[in-house]
């Protein structure tokens, strides 16, 4: 039998480690099939609903599961409520069409849920949002999960293609630009195209206060500026401000009055099915108990934390799903639940339960979470492989005063997590040498578990970007220390704060990407796609002859990437600018505090810049512009021409030569020669040249490079590289990750390479895979936590882990149906295995498998 | 005479007079369903002069 250990011995300071197993019953387990035997849902019911769960993964952009498709109700009432509110002011419509939508849309409800709420009018079904980009819903009335009926999606389609935010933005951009921009190789469509959005939604004061405290605060603003405007004597550079801020605070009250509602409405459903269907007693009383807690939250405050996971889920829907479409799951979920844990589980005094009626509950909000559909284009839904969307919440670090930010609801979330074996939501750990080793543990077992989260992200870096950014804040109200310290991933691996106020609103402030990859392959020609699109992808910036110098080449990159980064960032503003005058979110604005105390909509205010784009396949450039100078510009064994020639030819005839250019130095080996131009690539180039951009919230622009799965999407439609890659094949798989399988001298070589990558940068993905058999053994925690410690100590921003082997990746391509909870993690995110196509499958296969000799332990200063 | 609006019907419930969306002859429309991964109910607001649809269950 292949079992899952090898019989690996170490001789490490004097002593022989063996990597025997920690639980000794893991030894008869085959290699082939250890992640089949790791899930234990704490409960019964959570087994149940996990066996039933309605996934809405996607795989090379179909879903996974029949039935799945986009419901027709969302764009039906919107509809409706645009056509009847003609003359109203636009942030009232806005209001009234989350009302209309919210009051008539149809409710559901599932067996042993405890969580209740969902956001379309069927369990396999999606909204879709006509005010957004028609090009989005266009692609799904073209395919088979067009809502029906069909000639009603088609009409309101139709309708809404005046009035769309990208029927708004898009005169005032030439449209050849925007066909580059289209082509998603060299640059990501523009916000107003693609429709997909990042938020942060301060659910802490809907936790805290409730939404009828928030209607009283919103009258009371609207009194005061009304007596405001009655007082004498009149002062028209003041007085007409109050217009539009009325206006919005009217806005806020329909919104959160539709909300309270809403969400009454469902506990209604609940007492129904409770005394109309239900025959089970036991089930009876708890859906009367969420009954109640319906009726309650989130009008009232919340006093429990059966209270708490409730008015949570409904603000994600409402934020996420039904006002307005955003993808993530942003939120420092322990902080925020913390003082309901205290209520529940400690005090006993509402909602009474013990620790694992918490973690059930954890799972039961995963589950929820993996049920949730996101009405994307297929464009997006390619680049999230085996996943639905992208779910990611962030717990640990430290608090304000320093202290570790570690409680028993992380150790209850992190438990849940690995009990119930779910891909999402995915999970980020703020990693300090002040966090409890208690909760350490839980994140390393989740991690050898396999389930490629927590990710891992450097807690000072990320609360010193965020009072980095405050100083740039336009209202001077940027971040405080205690505010900077609350900061959670916005979505993947870009911090940003999480609280009352001054949170991320819109994937105008950040996110997006371009492709470096793809730019330095127009830049080798006159910013022509020879490969893919077949048209000029950028400036003229001269032919491969006018390159005459390592310089000239690294300029036309420059001249190329400050051509995408132009365009990516200014359509993202002029989005935000379109975003404020016709996509408002009154209830967003409802729940944040500065909008609140200034009347504005959440699109608007910005108190917090947080401004990035994400540039994906920087690592196959970089190894590009390497072995050129290498092999063109030092070591004059080839010319440029001659490289053009090979390329061209997609290295075919050119075995030769392919092999020099595949040998050259490359990233994540600790190589000199290859980091010092990677690095200067990475500080001057991709985030100097983005540093220099201003947006919207006055502050600059930094790299986040995290590939998600747009790393094949976008590797399938570049051409061959100067690094040896063939045409067509995947690109790097992280923001700063070794190509796969290029990094040869272990593990913490890639730590020394990655450290010296410091200036210009908001976040870079480092994705590693480790060895199974040494993760699992006795030693596995002590190594893994020397190994976070060295890596906290070089002040490298994140790092993220696959632990599984390749035997049992392999069987399951061959036998998928076994292998239903094989987990991995792509990049920022992680997947269903067998879920991926199997392209993307490959990529993850060929992954260094990370093992660690006596001289990592070594440089990592194991105490074993 | 033949049952033809949705008030007859058994998946009718009238709202509450303290709801929040209370309206005279308004009700919340319950259905029990099932597919392949198992039972869910469905709630959407009718009026009781609603003509009837083809889930309609004569009231008992």
């Amino acid at each position: 039998m292949n079992q899952m250990l090898s019989a690996k011995v170490l001789e490490y300071r004097g002593k022989t480690l063996d990597f025997s197993p920690e639980n000794p019953a893991e030894a008869k387990i085959p290699a082939d099939e250890l992640h089949e035997h790791l899930q234990k849902p704490s409960t019964a019911r959570t087994k149940r609903l996990k066996e039933r769960c309605r996934w809405k993964h996607a795989s090379a952009g179909e879903f996974v599961e029949k039935g799945v498709r986009a419901g027709i109700e969302r764009m039906r009432y919107i509809t409706e409520a645009h056509k009847a509110s003609i003359g109203q002011p636009e942030v009232i419509r806005r209001a009234l069409g989350l009302a209309n939508v919210l009051n008539k849309s149809t409710l559901v409800l599932q067996p042993d849920e405890c969580i209740v709420g969902y956001h379309a009018e069927d369990p396999n079904q999606f909204p879709l949002y006509p005010e957004l980009s028609s090009m989005g819903v266009q692609d799904f009335l073209m395919s088979d999960y067009a809502p029906q009926p069909a000639e009603e999606a088609a009409e309101i389609h139709k309708y809404w293609m005046p009035y769309s935010l990208q029927a708004k933005c898009q005169p005032y951009f030439d449209p050849t630009d925007l066909r580059r921009m289209y082509q998603f190789s060299s640059m990501e469509a523009p916000p107003f195209v693609s429709g997909y959005n990042s938020i942060v939604p301060p659910y802490e004061t809907v936790l805290q206060d409730g939404l009828l405290a928030r209607i009283k605060l919103a009258e009371s603003h609207i009194a005061d500026a009304q007596k405001a405007m009655s007082a004498f004597p009149w002062d028209g550079t003041k007085g007409l401000d109050y217009i539009e801020k009325i206006d919005n605070w009217k806005a806020m009250i329909i919104a959160c009055k539709a909300v309270i509602s809403w969400a009454r409405r469902q506990g209604r459903l609940c007492k129904i099915v409770a005394e109309h269907f239900e025959t089970n007693p036991k089930r009876q009383a708890e859906l009367l108990e969420i009954a109640d807690i319906c009726h309650r939250v989130p009008a009232e405050p919340c006093k429990g934390l059966k209270d708490a996971f409730q008015a949570k889920f409904f603000t994600f829907l409402i934020c996420h799903a039904i006002e307005r479409y955003a993808s993530g799951y942003a939120q420092k979920e322990d902080s925020l639940l913390w003082p309901y844990y205290k209520a529940s589980v400690i005090d006993k005094s509402f909602q009474p339960m013990d620790h694992m009626e918490v973690v059930e509950l954890v799972e039961m909000e995963r589950l929820k979470v993996s049920e949730h559909g996101a009405g994307k284009s297929r464009g997006y839904r390619e680049i999230f492989p085996g996943a639905n969307d992208l779910f990611i919440l962030t717990v640990g670090g430290t608090n304000a005063d320093g202290s570790d930010a570690c409680t028993d609801m992380t150790d209850a979330i992190l438990e849940g997590a690995k009990r119930i074996r779910t891909p999402e939501p995915s999970i980020v750990f703020r990693y300090s040498k002040k966090n409890r080793e208690k909760t350490l543990h839980w994140v390393f077992e989740c991690i050898r578990d396999g389930l490629g989260y927590p990710s891992i992200k450097n807690d000072d870096i990320g609360t010193n970007q965020m009072l980095e950014y405050s100083q740039y804040s336009i209202t001077g109200n940027g971040a405080t220390n205690e505010e900077a310290h609350s900061w959670a991933c916005v979505l993947c691996m870009s911090p940003g704060v999480t609280g009352r106020r001054k949170t991320q609103k819109t994937r105008s402030e950040g996110g997006g990407a371009l492709f470096p990859a793809k730019i330095l392959e127009v830049a080798l020609n006159d910013g022509y796609d020879w490969s893919y699109a077949d048209m000029q992808l950028g400036p003229n910036t001269g032919g491969i002859e006018t390159l005459k110098t390592f310089d000239d080449v690294l300029e036309a990159f420059r001249k190329q990437y400050r051509y995408a980064l132009q365009m990516c960032l200014s359509t993202k503003d002029v989005s935000r600018y379109f975003e404020i005058r016709c996509m408002q979110m009154p209830f967003v604005s409802a729940i944040d505090d500065g909008c609140m105390e200034l009347g504005m909509d959440a699109n608007a205010l910005s108190e917090q810049p947080n401004g990035w784009q994400n540039p994906v396949t920087t690592i196959v450039a970089a190894n590009s512009l390497v072995a050129i100078k290498k092999l063109v510009f030092d070591d004059k064994k080839y010319t440029l021409e001659q490289l053009n020639d090979a390329l061209m030819a997609n290295w075919e005839g050119f075995d030769e030569m392919r092999a020099d250019f595949r040998k050259a130095p490359k990233w994540g080996n600790d190589d000199p020669y290859a980091d010092e131009i990677i690095t200067s690539f990475y500080e001057d180039i991709i985030g100097g040249e983005m540093r220099k951009i201003t947006n919207y919230s006055g502050g600059p622009v930094l790299p986040v490079g995290q590939a998600v799965g747009a790393y094949m999407e976008v590797g399938s439609r570049t051409g061959p590289t100067p690094d040896g890659r063939f045409g067509g094949e995947a690109a790097d798989d992280g923001g700063i990750s070794p190509y796969m399988g290029t990094d040869k001298k272990g593990p913490t070589a890639v730590l020394r390479s990655v450290a010296k990558v410091q200036k210009n940068q908001k976040a870079n993905l480092l994705n590693q895979r480790l060895s199974v058999p040494i993760m699992r053994s006795k030693h596995g925690f002590d190594i893994w936590h020397s190994y976070m410690n060295t890596w906290f100590d070089l002040n490298i921003d994140h790092v993220q882990f696959n632990v599984v082997s390749t035997e049992e990746l392999r069987a399951a391509q061959r036998e998928p149906e076994k292998h239903h909870d094989l987990i991995v993690r792509v990049s920022g995110y992680s997947a269903r295995f067998v879920d991926i196509p199997t392209y993307g499958q490959n990529t993850i296969i060929a992954r260094q498998e990370q093992d660690f000799g006596a001289e990592d332990l070594e440089f990592l200063d194991v105490d074993i | 005479m033949e049952a033809d609006t949705c008030k007859q019907c058994a998946q009718f419930f009238s709202v509450p007079k303290d709801a929040d969306d209370y309206e005279a002859g308004k009700a919340d429309c319950v259905l029990e369903k099932e597919d392949e991964k198992g039972k869910y109910w469905l709630s959407k607001p009718v009026t009781e002069n609603s003509k009837r649809c083809d889930s309609f269950r004569l009231k008992r």
